[in-house]
């Protein structure tokens, strides 16, 4: 139904050149990389060189910064695109293909951005940090190869994907589907490639003390890896959902017909859905990698956890916090879209209570801290509420606990106009209770006893608290499916009909999502303090210092408000082509 | 007048991210400051001094605070009240001096009861401390119930030297606040070391060692004390002895000193890499 301006004659050519060159332009910078970082008289490699105004750390930090944005984006998008198009072809609803084609479009524009401040993040690390990327390149060299060879074949798939849509429709739609998967699959290499050099850089393995490579494979599986890949792999769909359905607040918010408010209604609430749905899931692999942090080395995770940063787990579970009660809030606006949904609100207010208690207790920062003056900072080494609440038993049950409300939520919400109609409901129900309760219970005794374990013991339960919640989720559905399958209806879904708050707060998810996403990162790198790579490269440069939290927030914010604006231009030119379509 | 729309999201979403900035403005504003590099050798210290040191890399650059309390049972490591008398009888036959030591350099040999072997080796990166900061921490330790009789040879030679390419060697480069390119000219002019000594790209003579790896093969210590008192420090082995000058120590200037030193540090042998560099140019 909706015909393309990118087919336009002259729209592919020009976009084609340009993305070649770009990708000429990031291959040249890479492979060039080595030789020009040797390249100074008497063949001593100048360690640093200064970038004018804003200094050499900004620099880099605000290219590596919007690049991973737009990295996230065009990962993220694709993901969604394919489960989206994916339910599409199932349930023939074709509004589900369209949207999935609406996003692909937008990620035309990401995509060579992304290139672009990667070819521009390399140039930053090549003419500011030679040293420091001579070395990287010298342990890396194959593997940067591999990336831009990634990044090609990548390119390729997506136009065959992005051009192919009309012609492998209705029976080949099943090749068409596979071309998403695999244009997923290349992306998830290219970023577990990447993530390769940076986590190498905070947990480095595979080279000797002196920093020579001993085994390359030994590099790239170093221990915060896997945990960075999975722990980025489920934050790129959430970030993925979350800006799909900030585009469709704002579209929804400066729409005009009622059909356009019901379609981009529709659309904020299954981008909305796909990141709630996966955001349950990124606690627990944020433990795994903390652990793995604690694993490999104690004194960077007692630094991360209650060193210098630990206010920073602070912000960031105001920010979760915000996640977690948006995602709710919005749940529940939409349930005033629902005919029958008056039912469950008296439920309402207990959820709230448990989150906001939940809440409270993950943003009670941990008390142990690392030097005397960091101590005075923090008022004390033994603050009398901080002592009790702030340590990590408390905080595991507070964020499953809040997991847990957050699906009673969702549930609530699915079977808002449905009324069971098979003979075992009142045992079903009932079952779907006691899962959660005991689910809870789990979660509970493991917090309490918690408190009288060592730490490596209690690290354990969290495993255990994880695990019931995942269990409880998925017995809780199994049940739910079958039982409202030949659901009587009390109405159809009003979509459309939602108070215009809601699209506020999926733009709050998406502006706290994305914000969370830069913060973490700087927690990633700063937690290797005054290191290049911890332990084997130091930085040496003047602004060695890793800088306090509220400069990292202004420099957070100033970069999120420069992404978001980029974003607003792309969807803003998506836009005009639909224009140019329609008219 | 309407608000467009894009105006009323855009200042939402500087709102919302204004809120996280001031709150992360708000709160206690910590940063991570860089160790710096102590010498305590040749110089004449008092033991006060030294366990005035050492309590400050104990507190400072040895990052112990992070597991050790003093006078203050912790969950993660033991508490070092009374360190320097309870080191005594930790392992049979061995000094209170000697365990200490060990227990900083090797803390895997000895494990006390009931802890976890995560006590890092603190002459390593990232910790990385030196000899004299080693020696000055041992001096603070032992003073905590005990007598404070280390002396610097007491910490080994090797302690804190090894990781020379990218580690230590580097950070105590940059740390001297001299000029390699005018040690260079030093090297090649007033100091004459050209006559005898090959440095990376420059010099040809094979009287002397070749210094071209010295950085990385040699500690800065050894490197700056050779220069001043070259038999004191012993003899290259397969070269003829008292042949290097004994009297640079009075003919250089501490800035020609300093700038001269500075160039040696940058000798790494990164012979294999100057080749193509050069051959490009
Ligand atoms: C990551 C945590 C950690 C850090 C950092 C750390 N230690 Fe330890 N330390 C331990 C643990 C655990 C033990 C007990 C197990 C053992 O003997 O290795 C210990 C044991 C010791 C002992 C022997 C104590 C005894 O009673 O026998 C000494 C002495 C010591 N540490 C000194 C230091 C100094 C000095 C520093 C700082 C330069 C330091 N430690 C840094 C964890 C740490
Ligand atoms: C007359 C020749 C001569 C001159 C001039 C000379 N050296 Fe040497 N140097 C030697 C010899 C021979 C050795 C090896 C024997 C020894 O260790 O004393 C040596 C050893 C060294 C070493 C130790 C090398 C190692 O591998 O441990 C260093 C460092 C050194 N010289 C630096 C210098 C510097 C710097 C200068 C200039 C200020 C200089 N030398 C000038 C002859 C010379
Ligand atoms: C509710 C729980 C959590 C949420 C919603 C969350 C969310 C996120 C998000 C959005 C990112 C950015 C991902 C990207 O750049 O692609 C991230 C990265 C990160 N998270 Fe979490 N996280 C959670 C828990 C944790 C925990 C418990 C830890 C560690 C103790 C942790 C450690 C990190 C680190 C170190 C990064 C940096 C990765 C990087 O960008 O390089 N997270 N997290």
């Amino acid at each position: 139904m909706q015909l393309d301006v990118i087919k336009s004659p002259s729209g592919p050519m020009r976009n084609f050149q340009t993305r070649a060159t770009l990708l000429l332009a990031g291959i040249l910078l890479v492979v060039a990389g080595p030789a020009w970082a040797q390249g100074t008289p008497g063949g001593q490699t100048e360690a640093y060189r200064s970038f004018p105004l804003i200094g050499s750390r900004l620099a880099v930090w605000g290219a590596a910064q919007l690049h991973l944005y737009f990295a996230a984006f065009i990962l993220g998008v694709p993901m969604f695109a394919i489960i989206v198009e994916f339910i599409g072809w199932r349930t023939q609803d074709t509004r589900y293909d369209w949207l999935a084609r609406q996003f692909m479009k937008l990620t035309f524009a990401a995509y060579s951005a992304t290139a672009l401040l990667g070819g521009l993040l390399t140039f930053i690390f090549i003419t500011l940090y030679p040293r420091f990327f001579g070395y990287l390149v010298e342990i890396f060299g194959p593997t940067m190869w591999m990336y831009a060879g990634l990044f090609f074949v990548e390119t390729f798939t997506l136009y065959l994907y992005y051009y192919g849509w009309d012609w492998l429709s209705g029976p080949r739609k099943g090749i068409h589907l596979g071309l998403g998967v695999l244009l997923n699959i290349w992306g998830t290499i290219l970023m577990f490639v990447a993530n390769a050099w940076l986590t190498f850089m905070m947990s480095p393995s595979g080279v000797d003390e002196a920093g020579k490579l001993t085994s390359l494979w030994g590099a790239i599986y170093n221990p915060t890896w896997m945990p960075i890949n999975v722990h980025r792999l489920i934050a790129n769909i959430t970030f993925g959902g979350a800006i799909v359905a900030a585009y469709a607040a704002f579209r929804f918010l400066g729409a005009r017909t009622d059909e356009e408010r019901a379609q981009y209604d529709w659309m904020g609430y299954v981008g909305n859905f796909v990141a709630v749905s996966s955001l349950l899931f990124l606690p627990f692999a944020g433990y795994w990698l903390g652990r793995e942090i604690y694993a490999f080395n104690q004194t960077m995770g007692i630094t991360m956890m209650g060193g210098f940063m630990s206010w920073l787990w602070v912000v960031q579970a105001i920010l979760i916090g915000v996640l977690f009660i948006g995602s709710n809030y919005y749940l529940w606006l939409g349930m005033e879209r629902i005919p029958g949904s008056e039912r469950y609100r008296p439920y309402i207010p207990y959820l709230v209570m448990i989150l906001a208690a939940g809440f409270i207790v993950w943003a009670t920062p941990r008390s142990m801290v690392a030097t005397l003056e960091e101590t005075r900072a923090m008022g004390g080494t033994h603050h009398p509420v901080l002592g009790v609440l702030g340590v990590m038993s408390a905080k595991n049950t507070a964020v499953n606990l809040m997991i847990l409300t957050t699906f009673v939520s969702f549930l609530l919400y699915r079977r808002a106009n449905r009324v069971a109609t098979v003979s075992w409901v009142r045992s079903g129900m009932t079952a779907q209770w006691i899962i959660m309760g005991v689910a809870a219970a789990v979660v509970t005794f493991y917090g309490v006893y918690g408190y009288f374990v060592e730490s490596i013991v209690r690290i354990g339960f969290s495993v255990y608290q994880v695990l019931s919640v995942l269990a409880a989720i998925v017995c809780v559905m199994a049940i739910d499916f079958p039982m409202f399958r030949r659901a009587r209806s009390t109405g159809a879904i009003r979509w459309g009909q939602i108070a215009p708050r809601s699209q506020y707060v999926l733009i709050l998810l998406a502006v706290s999502f994305t914000w969370l996403m830069g913060l973490m990162g700087f927690a990633r790198s700063g937690i290797r303090q005054h290191w290049h790579v911890y332990g084997i490269l130091r930085d040496t440069s003047p602004e060695a210092v890793t800088p306090a939290l509220g400069y990292a927030a202004n420099m957070i914010t100033a970069v999120t408000a420069i992404f978001l604006a980029f974003v607003v231009l792309i969807f803003w030119l998506g836009g005009l082509g639909e224009r140019g379509a329609k008219g | 007048m309407r608000v467009p729309l894009i105006v009323k999201v855009g200042t939402f979403a500087l709102a919302v991210m204004g809120v996280y900035a001031y709150y992360a403005n708000s709160i206690p504003q910590i940063q991570s400051t860089l160790p710096e590099e102590l010498s305590l050798e040749g110089g004449n210290v008092t033991p006060e001094q030294l366990v005035k040191a050492g309590e400050g890399i104990f507190k400072g650059k040895g990052t112990c605070e992070i597991c050790h309390r003093i006078g203050q049972k912790g969950t993660r490591a033991p508490d070092l009240a009374g360190i320097g008398a309870a080191a005594a009888k930790r392992k049979p036959g061995m000094s209170a001096k000697a365990y200490i030591i060990e227990s900083l350099l090797d803390p895997g040999a000895y494990l006390v009861e009931g802890y976890p072997g995560i006590m890092p080796k603190v002459d390593r990166p990232p910790i990385g401390l030196n000899r004299s900061e080693l020696w000055a921490t041992v001096a603070f330790l032992q003073s905590m119930a005990g007598t404070v009789d280390v002396k610097l040879d007491d910490i080994p030679k090797t302690a804190g030297a090894v990781v020379g390419a990218e580690g230590a060697a580097q950070g105590a480069e940059l740390k001297l606040p001299g000029d390699p390119k005018a040690g260079q000219v030093v090297f090649m002019g007033k100091g004459a070391c050209i006559a005898c000594h090959k440095a990376g790209a420059i010099g040809a003579s094979p009287i002397g060692p070749d210094l071209s790896q010295i950085a990385k093969i040699q500690t800065p210590e050894y490197i700056m004390a050779k220069i001043l008192d070259p038999a004191g420090m012993g003899t290259v082995a397969g070269y003829p002895p008292n042949l290097m000058p004994p009297t640079l120590g009075q003919t250089l200037t501490a800035k020609e000193y300093i700038d001269l030193v500075s160039f040696l540090l940058t000798l790494k042998g990164e012979a294999s890499a100057q080749a193509p560099a050069a051959s490009k140019r």
